[in-house]
């Protein structure tokens, strides 16, 4: 299956939500400590005698792209999350020259992620490292709302794929929170890990199931009615595990990847929950994404500078 | 960017920094990605890191209608332009790397933009200072970036990696601020296993050998005597005066170049320009920078940095995995460690002949540039601000002649008509003000509407107890025996003949409240709030209802009130506090009750309480501790400990603290519930449903305990059993779980 060089360190991939063959990537030059960074807009092509992958496009910042979400109502839209505080809209059917659409500087700190709304598909939320969490609309050149309860940077912040109001967020004060943009506090605080959690994301199918991920290498599976322990453990990466997905196609399948360069494919319901391995990336495995529209397609990318589209159970290197 | 911005140089013009000392690292670069052009070289900032052959096809297909990594709403830098010729004419011969150096220094002048309006242009000339240029853009991002990725390069192709020593980077002060957060953050992330201690060494070791100091912002940007040399820089450049800001940056960036490297580079100015009047006063100057940097010393740091380094190295060396071995990143940070990439800005070689020439050269262009300027940019720039200034006044005397013959006197009249009328009151102002007053009218209301719904107290229809001789003793007995559900019929009713009777209502709402029943419980207590608004039982235990209904605001309340009516401790609360209640105000006053009477039981009681408000658990249970040292029996302390130790995760302990409860008053309702909650939590869900039940036997009214159970029912997959929990039928319930 396709690979792709990005010249800067990955740090995001998702698929897009209207096209089965387009990839968004977040790139950071100097793995994000210092430099500038990129957006890349990746075609992916099915036929074998055409190149297997085309940039549609590639956006330029001066500081690293950390996070990138596509648009749930335009197919040509994108949000990314750069590391100078910004966040910054753009679209494709516009030229390069008139992108990036909107610049939104709200967050003091570095933001991490960003999330479209699947339900509403009006606004979009993204997490900082100023503690804070920002609800935006696309038609208001200010925040909608800010929720700062975290004590440390937000790492994660996603929406549910059920209820349109409500969001859970990850973040290094070891909590993940869930909020209801009607309400003026966080709903709920689940003290899920003793170290530092890295990402979060809902289950597809049952709304009150939420993933955990974390620095203490475990991933952890929770229902939110019942919040003190979680309804499962995740064990198997090597180092801290920087993101982790619920699949859209399957109700107990998830996928992680990691520092430990891994990318993990997850079971929760069984005994042997580890069902897939892949050891591709090189360098620390920092974006992994599902495919909505085509089930068993997986992305990932990773400070390698290298970014995979692979069918589940293929290698990802083979050509 | 502002216009503002620009002119005092904030935070984005201060760019490119101390650029001097890339040079070195530019040749190395140089050298082994085997570019030699400059164009070429520049565009190498996309780091593209393939190999070296299809890193050079990038550059030529690349052409930069942007530079690499700027991000503006319209391109600026358009190839043809007067400044791209003036660059390039200068780039056209080939030289050495500070010539890199000259570039960034350069840069400023070279990429003013096409912008519309002449004026503008002149402006922007004037300041010298280009448009928005992104900050990352300068040389301490290439040294950066190459030095990273010279490294890796070397490492791909297997060409020997010389330790070069690096030159001091001059980073600004944001990329340093980056570096230093970022590294630190991240750090936190690749060494969870390591102590506290070891993480912040290993970022302190990065720190240091990137010459970062752990707070930057203390220091200043610039040493002094590179300030003194700006002036001496001024003074000598007299021709240059009006453009003062051009210079000012020229000289700032020139100083910290010079700062970077000074010995190489008065090395080379000596050979070239010794005989130059200019260049002899320079080099008194310089001589004084250079024991300056006598004294700075050498960069003792680094020794340390790289015994911190090594730990490092050594811990990710015991990870046998082959694949970390080969991390480009963690081999970076392990060289460093071997103090193979130490930063130091001794040892600099540059290929300083022809950099001096290429300097000449560009002096020399330099008056030539200033001379357009002053002969002909300022006139027209000041012209044409005067014809504007011209057009202004016209307008602006227009406007008051106007004014003053027509408009003054009729609109005076009309106003006092209109003030007259009341006009203009109500027409805007006093509407408003109405709107506003129902808004916050509706507001009020809604609140207490919501408030009230919670406060009002429902009796049970069918009371035996009612025309009872003494209700208020039997509900006392029947407390006593426990028998909770009875003795609130009791209560009730003698509140229903007493509504005035303070301990009437208290006992209902502790009742109720061991019952499990807080909104009963806030209820009855407000009830005997009123009755009598200084029972300090009845605020502490509201206080403590409404913490376990998470109102923050009320239990405050209550909490400060308990303080306030205490005979000890009223006077550490101030009256004048209650206005605008504070966790931390209150916390502290509690906190000072504690040590005036450490052998209060009751203020570590509140203390628990409040420290369960701000989800500080383990402060809550050592006050709850405390508390029961001094009342081992107080059952309801039991629960409280249990329930605070439930709440931060430690349900083991939790159920021992219940039975502790239990065993004190075995008819304790919400303990039997707390109970089943711990089970659930550590996922015992069959122990759990025993305990619910046993709790709902004693008293089928707590609803919450019929929707725990229904919970537990279900992960305990006893999904044959949701019928009876659902129509509540506890005998069906209490033959299939006995306790």
């Amino acid at each position: 299956m396709p690979v792709f060089k990005t010249p800067f360190n990955g740090y995001s991939v998702k698929f897009s939500p209207f096209y089965e063959s387009r990839v968004a990537v977040a790139t950071a030059q100097n793995f994000g400590i210092l430099g500038n960074g990129r957006l890349h807009v990746l075609d992916i092509s099915p036929t074998p005698n055409s190149p297997p992958v085309a940039e549609l496009a590639a956006y330029d910042t001066a500081d690293g792209v950390y996070d990138v979400t596509w648009s749930e109502s335009h197919d040509s839209l994108l949000v990314a999350a750069i590391a100078d505080g910004s966040v910054k809209l753009y679209d494709l059917a516009l030229p390069p020259t008139s992108n990036p659409i909107r610049s939104l500087q709200e967050h003091t700190r570095e933001v991490q992620s960003t999330d479209y709304n699947p339900v509403r598909r009006d606004s979009f939320i993204t997490s900082s490292w100023d503690d804070t969490i920002k609800l935006w609309t696309l038609d208001r050149p200010t925040s909608v709302r800010t929720f700062k309860e975290h004590a440390y940077c937000v790492y994660s912040a996603v929406w549910n794929p059920r209820h349109a109001d409500v969001f859970a967020s990850a973040s290094g004060d070891c909590t993940v929170r869930i909020w209801d943009v009607r309400e003026p506090g966080s709903t709920m605080i689940i003290p899920a890990h003793e170290f530092e959690v890295l990402s979060c994301d809902w289950n597809k199918y049952d709304d009150c199931r939420l993933a955990t991920a974390s620095v203490d290498k475990s991933i952890k599976v929770w229902d939110v009615r019942n919040y003190r322990i979680p309804v499962t453990v995740l064990n198997g990466h090597g180092y801290a595990v920087r993101k982790v997905k619920f699949s859209p196609h399957r109700q107990s399948l998830l996928i992680s990847c990691s520092y430990d360069m891994m990318v993990c494919l997850w079971d929760y319901m069984v005994e042997d929950a580890l069902v897939g391995r892949y050891d591709h990336h090189t360098e620390f495995a920092v974006g992994v994404d599902m495919s909505v529209l085509v089930e068993g397609l997986l992305a990932s990318t990773g400070w390698d500078e290298l970014v995979y589209v692979w069918q589940h159970g293929t290698d990802p290197r083979a050509p | 960017m502002a216009m503002r911005e620009l002119v005092s140089g904030g935070a984005a013009c201060a760019v490119p920094g101390s650029s001097s000392s890339s040079n070195p690292l530019g040749a190395l670069a140089n050298s082994l990605i085997g570019s030699s052009s400059k164009t070429k070289e520049r565009l190498e900032e996309i780091p593209t890191s393939t190999s070296t052959s299809s890193g050079r096809q990038f550059d030529e297909q690349y052409q930069p209608p942007q530079l690499p990594g700027s991000e503006f709403d319209r391109p600026f830098l358009q190839p043809g332009t007067q400044g791209s010729d003036f660059i390039g004419a200068f780039r056209s011969a080939d030289h050495g790397g500070l010539a890199d150096a000259w570039d960034e220094i350069q840069q400023h002048s070279h990429v003013a933009p096409p912008l519309p309006h002449p004026r503008d242009a002149e402006f922007q000339r004037i300041y010298d200072r280009g448009p928005a240029q992104p900050t990352l853009e300068g040389p301490p991002q290439r040294v950066l970036s190459n030095f990273l990725h010279s490294f890796v390069e070397s490492s791909r192709g297997g060409l020997p990696f010389h330790p070069t020593p690096l030159p001091m980077l001059g980073l600004s002060e944001r990329d340093k601020q980056c570096i230093r957060d970022r590294s630190s953050i991240m750090a936190r992330h690749f060494f969870a296993d390591k102590s506290e201690d070891f993480i912040s060494a290993q970022v302190n070791a990065l720190l240091s050998s990137l010459d970062i100091d752990s707070d930057v912002r203390a220091k200043g940007p610039q040493p002094a005597p590179v300030r003194e040399l700006e002036a001496y820089w001024n003074e000598s450049q007299g021709i240059m005066q009006p453009n003062s800001h051009a210079t000012d940056g020229w000289v700032a960036e020139f100083g910290q170049q010079r700062h970077g490297d000074p010995n190489a580079w008065v090395h080379s100015f000596e050979q070239q320009h010794g005989s130059n009047g200019w260049a002899s006063e320079f080099e008194q100057e310089q001589s004084q920078l250079a024991s300056v940097d006598h004294m700075r010393g050498v960069n003792v740091a680094n020794l340390a940095a790289m015994e911190q380094t090594r730990m490092l190295a050594n811990t990710l060396a015991q990870n046998g995995d082959p694949k970390f071995q080969n991390s480009k990143f963690l081999q970076f940070v392990s060289k460093m460690s071997r103090g193979e990439l130490i930063i130091d800005d001794n040892q600099v070689k540059p290929t300083s002949g022809d950099w001096a020439t290429e300097y000449q050269q560009q002096y020399n262009a330099g008056p030539s540039w200033a001379d357009e300027f002053t002969s002909h940019g300022p006139d027209r720039w000041v012209n044409e601000f005067a014809s504007e200034r011209e057009q202004q006044r016209s307008v602006d005397d227009k406007w008051i002649d106007e004014f003053s013959n027509l408009r003054v006197n009729d609109w005076a009249e009309e106003f006092e008509n209109q003030v007259g009328e009341g006009a203009l009151g109500d027409n805007s102002a006093d509407n408003w003000a109405n709107a506003y007053d129902e808004f916050m009218n509706e507001q009020i209301a809604t609140k207490q509407h919501s408030d009230a719904s919670k406060g009002i107290y429902v009796f049970s229809d069918m009371n035996p107890y009612v025309g009872h001789p003494n209700p208020l003793k039997e509900g006392q007995d029947l407390f006593r025996k426990g028998l909770l559900s009875e003795a609130v019929l009791a209560l009730e009713a003698e509140v229903l003949k007493n509504p005035e009777n303070s301990e009437g209502w208290r006992l209902l709402g502790i009742a109720h409240a061991e019952n499990d029943d807080d909104q009963q419980a806030i209820a009855a207590m407000m009830r005997a709030q009123e009755a009598d608004s200084t029972n300090l039982e009845v605020l502490l235990a509201l206080g403590v209802s409404h913490t376990n209904e998470l109102e923050q605001a009320a239990a405050l309340k209550y909490l400060f009130g308990w303080l306030r009516h205490h005979p000890k401790y009223g006077t550490l609360a101030p009256p004048e506090l209650s206005d605008s209640l504070y966790y931390a105000d209150i916390a502290r006053l509690f906190n000072e009750a504690a040590q005036l009477s450490p052998d209060d039981a009751d203020v570590h009681v509140v203390l628990g309480v409040l420290y369960n408000l701000s989800r500080e658990y383990d402060k809550a249970i050592e006050s709850f501790q405390t508390a029961l040292k001094l009342k081992p029996h107080d059952y309801s302390l039991w629960n409280k400990l249990g329930a605070t130790q439930a709440n931060s995760v430690q349900s083991a302990d939790a159920i021992l603290a219940y039975q502790h409860a239990l065993d004190l008053k075995p008819n304790y309702v919400r303990a039997w519930a707390n109970m089943g909650i711990s089970y659930a939590n550590q996922g015992m869900y069959e122990d759990s449903i025993r305990y619910y039940v046993r709790a709902l036997a004693m008293n089928p009214k707590a609803d919450n305990a019929w929707q725990y159970l229904r919970i537990s029912l279900s992960c305990a997959s006893r999904d044959d059993m949701l019928e009876a929990c659902d129509s509540r039928n506890l005998d069906v319930l209490q033959k299939e779980f006995p306790l």
